[in-house]
């Protein structure tokens, strides 16, 4: 499983680090957390998030620290609501990509880019619920 | 889960990102910033460098080579002005080239996040020139003496150029046609604006936009007579103090892959 989860934020990693201002990596983390709810995802979201940093010539640890405070939002919120659902991941990617896209300082189209980046959510969902299903069962 | 698992990791984590956050601020970890750099940037170029190939791929080159030959034409036309200027003021024993190979340090584009890949205009670029090749922050940034934009922040092997059509930056300029001077304002999205012309200065469609020079005590900053762009529009209203213009570059940023910084004027 692990595997996996490492081959997608790499992909979604090169994807960001030189083609695209929309963020892949917020988006895989925000997948993945919802369908593993496992603890370890916030050491990828860590390290995912200082290398994102170091790539796009931000200041060190912010990425990081936006990554796991939404991941500990929503771990938050699935103790109380069901969270794998098409509507909670687009309207937490949603909410999400239009708090990062701002705090990054992208903000040309970021109206546009942040209802991009939900629907490339709920896309990026369902891939990885796909994959999850057909590799482990 | 339990709650109170992952409500450590996240505290730890957080802890950690804060840390780094603020070392990473106030300086302290620049050697192992650049490092980090260094090793990441030639992925980098190669994940840039494929992808430029593929969007290349099929475009036609009977426009990219007329496109190129406008861009030799307009670098002609500036240095031919700037040869006739100087030969008015009897220092033609100079033979002046603008700017002078010698300053310039060749860059790799090896990043240029855009919203939506080969078609949005990038308002940044990544190069895998730093520190160690000469780069600094504030340098200029050119191709075929056109400006592309300025040095934001050098590490030791790359650096990030702001483009001049980046909402953010501003510099004076002047138009080669009439020498009517104003300040060049980046609009986000590629676009730009010739702003502060006096109403009483001349503007025409078609004028070449150059930069005014404003190069500091170190070298830094843009040096004159760089191709800013091509005026498009003109908006001029006699109740208003100034008027402006809407410049387009003859570059396009998104399918840059090679530039110059200039080290020194």
């Amino acid at each position: 499983m692990k595997l996996l989860v490492f081959t997608l934020l790499i992909i979604a990693l090169i994807l960001e680090a030189s083609l695209t201002t929309i963020p892949f990596v917020f988006l895989v983390l925000l997948c993945l957390l919802v369908l593993l709810r496992e603890n370890w995802l916030f050491v990828f979201a860590f390290a995912f998030g200082l290398v994102l940093d170091l790539v796009s010539f931000k200041t060190l640890g912010i990425s990081s620290a936006f990554f796991v405070v939404f991941l500990f939002l929503v771990l938050l919120y699935q103790s109380k609501f069901e969270i794998a659902t098409n509507a909670f991941i687009f309207f937490s990617s949603l909410l999400g990509s239009f708090a990062y896209l701002m705090i990054l300082g992208y903000n040309n189209s970021l109206i546009l880019q942040t209802i991009l980046s939900s629907i490339i959510g709920l896309l990026l969902f369902k891939l990885v619920r796909g994959l999850k299903v057909k590799i482990y069962g | 889960m339990q709650k109170r698992n992952f409500v450590s990791y996240f505290l730890i984590f957080l802890a950690l990102s804060l840390i780094i956050f603020g070392a990473s601020k106030i300086g302290l970890l620049k050697p192992l910033d650049s490092l980090g750099k260094g090793i990441l940037s030639p992925f980098q170029a190669l994940t840039y460098g494929a992808f430029a190939k593929i969007t290349d791929f099929g475009s036609n080159s009977q426009v990219k080579a007329l496109q190129a030959q406008n861009l030799k034409l307009t670098k002609k036309l500036v240095d031919q002005n700037k040869l006739i200027a100087d030969n008015k003021a009897l220092r033609d024993q100079f033979q002046i080239q603008n700017p002078k190979s010698t300053s310039l340090i060749e860059a790799d584009v090896i990043g240029a996040p855009v919203f939506i890949p080969g078609i949005s205009v990038p308002e940044t670029l990544i190069l895998n020139r730093g520190e160690n090749d000469g780069v600094k922050a504030g340098q200029a940034v050119i191709y075929e003496a056109n400006l592309i934009g300025k040095v934001a922040e050098a590490s030791a092997f790359s650096s990030s150029v702001i483009l001049v059509s980046n909402a953010s930056l501003s510099f004076t300029a002047k138009s080669l046609e009439t020498q009517s001077q104003g300040v060049v304002k980046g609009q986000g999205g590629g676009e730009m604006i010739l702003d502060n012309v006096l109403l009483t200065d001349s503007l025409q469609k078609q004028d070449t936009v150059l930069t005014k020079g404003d190069v500091n005590a170190e070298g830094s900053g843009f040096p004159p007579d760089l191709v800013v762009g091509k005026i498009v529009s003109i908006s001029k209203n006699p109740s208003d103090l100034f008027q402006k213009a809407d410049v387009k570059s003859l570059i396009d940023f998104s399918k840059l892959t090679k530039v110059f910084v200039i080290a020194n004027y």
